[in-house]
């Protein structure tokens, strides 16, 4: 096997994917609809590819005792100083990721084959979960910061709409728009990092660290302020993308969507993209105690929060994304105190743990009663220790806290977006003022409530 | 005095199409002929583009050299970064052709159409300030005349009217000077008569009221060549002072910002649309006062992406408000079910004039934030916001215009013209979005031109 053969491999962990999309959406767009079992053909081949190549990779790493393959595959466009190169970085870091996302959403496409059977968007199901395979691919795989945040836009779109899936209903749309607005405003981060990073060092191409550095990451500024101004962006993009306090609220709420995607994108690989993004960024946490510290701090919030938040919650799929949720925040935690390989081991530990427990969270009941019939009782309460450790004057305090979700969502909701529409649309009847006086009273109309018409075109 | 001999084509072909449809009383088939005028249009100026850019390799292709300074130069396209420009102009003219709705359009409403269309092509054709003046005044008149003529939009072209009057007094006297070698003195006036016609706040007064009121296949002929940045480019050949171009970059940023914000609060879909474009002007003149190749050629490439996909983005929301009335965003209140096609044309057209990762507008938005990073840190952070918040009011209008209801009121899907303009602009920004360096390579002489002209 040459190191030829090893590239074509590597890109192909995001070509066959990317194949599929297109396979799936060309015919869909010109009125062709596969069959179901073609659909889910097409999906479990293509993942089934990427996660054999994957293996394959690791293996032949780990038998010839490299640590790393790249896959330089020319510039996509260049102009001035301006390039944007094609690099995918496959590692003791993204490897195991790649294997592990391929795997599993080749796993939930077989599975949604009943579950989401006769389903009226079925096709747009497997359509928005190959997308979104092919966005965690890219994502992960990435030799760049430019690329991420090109897979990253892609996993933060189809989220949106897989949560807003079931879209007759108001409340799955609201909370899709929820999520997105959520990632749109975090991406900020990522897009003003990258741009930050070619504005300091020149690049934001991941580069080989010293002898210890576990696997390769992003370039460190020469300077502090600088250094520390990208690491907070990054952790402002990854606190969007992992529901990180204070903006974890659309996450309960994402759970709107179906189950097989709800598990995928919320118990397993979306939201652990943001702990991956600062395993890559570790040499600016490093570099920048500031970073570090808040990344521990918004961990640690995050895993106190969801913790006491999801033991109020009274519906399965809400305790689960408060679990994964403080989760997640461990991990933040662990990043931040350095501890990278307990963070990638506990990432897919939980990821296949979590995946697990939503794709079965619809048998609650039944595993519930199946339980207490193999131990002879009811089950045992839990958080006992909690009462012991809370004194009794909080415990009602913190009930209510838990109750309200922290007052985050009511804080964002009418605190910040809340004033920020109401002076936006105070400029905007300004504005309506201003073309009245210059064009006299009907130059604006009012505005207009939802008014069906007649069929015109 | 260099003439670009496709545009002029192109103008040709839509002028006799025009006079075809003068005698035509029904609407329908007013819209048939103008759809296959601006068809032969689309496909002349794509393939003019493709064969001489991308598959020659010509550029754009001197037919004729005068020589001397002064004689007539003719050349298949405009030079460099500017000969896909017309490719863009006639898809833009294909959607607002092909998906105006017949009750909003009449005759009349098309014929004009067709008219500013043909004007936009042979602005970019020409470099001689007079004619540019001449042409900028001609289109202006078109567009008010239409206003005009309804009587509900009167109050709206007493607007329009005094906006533009403005700016084509400033571009006649500017342009003047700088035909009599007074460039300096034209510099404020030029500026002035760009900023209105581009919307640049505080000078925008006219446009969301012309969005919102104007017939929309109008506003797409009008508003999306924008003229403005070929005149900047043409007229501003000597660069500005550095002072004078960071001005411009911030007000285009604060365009931007502001409009970005202003769109996402908006219950009237015409309105977060006439923001959202505001915003997408604001970006390509910030980036125009770049003086980095690559901020530039973002600039110019957002442009084009803007005259494709805000065009077809534009375009799809006439087509849905024909089919249910009109589009407010309270709340949800569709349903993707019935309408597939024309949910999927209008998400992935709104996306990718806000950089869609695979289309040109991803590579638009990537030039243009590490182009301007080195010269304009922050501005280049307002721009990324501009970038977030356009992102969400496209996804906002969708779901709320898409989704959130079972109500059918019997609105069909794209039709098949609707559906074949759609589905050309879609394919051309996949396809340059995909492979984009080709594209790129056309514009590289033309933004070294630029970079060397300013500062």
């Amino acid at each position: 096997m040459t190191i030829d053969l090893l590239e074509i491999l590597l890109a192909g962990l995001v070509a066959v994917p990317g194949l599929a999309c297109a396979v799936l959406a060309l015919p869909a767009w010109f009125g062709h609809r596969f069959r179901e079992s073609t659909i889910v053909s097409i999906i479990g081949s293509a993942f089934a590819v990427t996660t054999l190549s994957a293996a394959v990779l690791v293996v032949v790493l780990l038998v010839r005792g490299e640590t790393e393959i790249g896959a330089h595959l020319g510039e996509w466009f260049a102009f001035g100083h301006d390039r944007f190169a094609l690099v995918l970085l496959g590692d003791r870091l993204s490897l195991p990721f790649a294997l592990f996302s391929a795997a599993l959403v080749g796993v939930i496409a077989a599975f949604s084959r009943r579950y989401m059977h006769q389903e009226v968007g079925f096709y747009r199901f497997y359509l928005l979960l190959c997308l979104f395979g092919l966005g965690v691919e890219i994502v992960v795989l990435a030799g760049s910061l430019d690329l991420i945040f090109l897979g990253w836009e892609l996993v933060g779109l189809t989220s949106a709409l897989l949560v807003a899936f079931f879209h007759e209903r108001p409340k799955p749309v609201e909370h899709g728009l929820r999520a997105f607005l959520t990632y749109r405003v975090c991406d900020v981060g990522l897009l003003g990092a990258a741009a930050w990073l070619h504005h300091e060092v020149g690049t934001a191409q991941m580069i080989e660290g010293d002898a210890l550095a576990p696997w390769d990451g992003l370039p460190v500024p020469s300077d502090a302020l600088a250094t520390a101004v990208v690491g907070l962006l990054l952790l402002w993009a990854t606190m969007g993308k992992s529901a990180q306090v204070p903006l974890s609220g659309w996450l309960p709420r994402a759970m709107e969507g179906p189950t097989p995607s709800s598990a995928i994108f919320y118990g397993a690989i979306s939201i652990h993209l943001g702990p991956y993004l600062l395993l890559r960024a570790a040499p600016i946490l490093d570099a920048s105690p500031l970073t570090a510290w808040m990344v521990v701090a918004v961990g640690a919030a995050t895993a106190l929060h969801a913790n006491f938040v999801g033991r109020v919650q009274t519906d399965i799929k809400s305790v689960l994304s408060y679990a994964s949720m403080t989760q997640v925040g461990l991990i933040f935690v662990e990043i931040g105190l350095g501890l990278r390989y307990i963070a990638l081991a506990h990432i897919v530990g939980h990821a296949a743990l979590r995946s697990l427990e939503i794709l079965r969270s619809p048998n609650l009941l039944h595993d519930h009663q199946h339980l207490e019939k193999a131990i002879g009782s009811t089950l045992p309460r839990t958080g006992l220790h909690l009462e012991w450790l809370v004194p009794k004057r909080l415990q009602p305090w913190l009930y209510r806290h838990a109750l309200e979700r922290g007052a985050f969502d009511a804080l964002l909701r009418d605190g910040v977006v809340g004033n920020w529409t109401r002076v936006l649309r105070g400029v905007d009847r300004i504005d309506r003022a201003w073309t009245r006086r210059l064009g006299g009273p009907s130059a604006e109309p009012p505005v207009a409530p939802p008014a069906p018409k007649e069929v015109t075109r | 005095m260099i003439l670009a001999v496709t545009p002029l084509a192109a103008a040709a072909v839509l002028l006799v199409t025009a006079g075809l449809i003068r005698a035509t009383l029904d609407p329908a088939r007013a819209r048939r002929r103008a759809t296959q005028g601006a068809t032969l249009t689309a496909a002349l100026t794509i393939l003019v583009a493709v064969v001489s850019g991308f598959l020659t390799g010509r550029g754009h292709g001197v037919l004729l050299d005068g020589g001397t300074e002064g004689a007539l130069t003719l050349t298949l396209l405009p030079a460099g970064l500017l000969s896909t420009t017309n490719a863009a102009i006639g898809i833009a003219g294909l959607l607002a052709c092909a998906l105006a709705p017949l009750a909003s359009h009449p005759p009349r409403t098309l014929r004009r159409m067709l008219l500013v269309l043909a004007v936009a092509h042979v602005f970019v054709a020409t470099t001689e300030p007079w004619i540019l003046a001449a042409l900028w005044t001609l289109s202006a008149a078109l567009a008010w005349r239409e206003l005009r003529a309804t009587a509900d939009h009167r109050a709206t072209a007493r607007v329009f009217g005094l906006h533009h009057a403005v700016s084509t007094a400033c571009l006649v006297l500017g342009a003047a000077l700088v035909a009599t070698g007074h460039g300096g003195w034209a510099i404020p006036l030029l500026l002035a008569a760009i900023a209105i016609r581009e919307a640049i706040v505080p000078v925008h007064g006219w446009f969301p009221t012309f969005v919102e009121r104007a017939p929309l296949g109008m506003v797409v002929a009008f508003a999306a060549p924008q003229l403005g940045v070929y005149a900047h480019l043409e007229l501003f050949t000597a660069g500005l002072p550095i002072a004078t171009a960071h001005g411009v970059a911030v007000f285009g940023a604060v365009t931007a910002v502001l409009a970005g914000a202003l769109g996402t609060v908006q219950t009237d879909a015409r309105r977060a649309l006439a923001w959202l474009m505001m915003s997408q002007s604001g970006l390509v003149a910030f980036g125009l006062e770049n003086s980095e190749p690559a901020g530039q050629i973002g600039a110019l490439v957002t442009w084009q992406v803007l005259a494709v996909a805000t065009s077809g983005f534009a375009m799809t929301l006439a087509a849905l408000e024909a089919r249910r009335g009109t589009l407010s965003l309270h709340g949800p209140g569709g349903s993707f079910a019935r309408t597939p096609r024309m949910a999927v044309a209008f998400l992935i057209l709104g996306f990718a004039s806000v950089g869609l990762p695979g289309t040109l507008g991803f590579i638009a938005e990537d030039l243009l934030v590490q182009g301007s990073v080195e010269e304009y840190p922050l501005q280049a952070f307002a721009l990324i916001i501009a970038t977030a918040l356009n992102g969400i009011t496209v996804m906002r209008c969708f779901f709320a215009l898409f989704s959130g209801s079972r109500n059918h009121v019997g609105e069909p899907d794209l039709v098949g013209r609707e559906r074949v303009a759609l589905t050309l602009a879609i394919a051309a920004l996949v396809f340059t979005g995909l492979w984009p360096q080709a594209l790129l390579a056309l514009h590289e002489t033309g933004a070294a031109v630029l970079s060397t002209g300013s500062h």
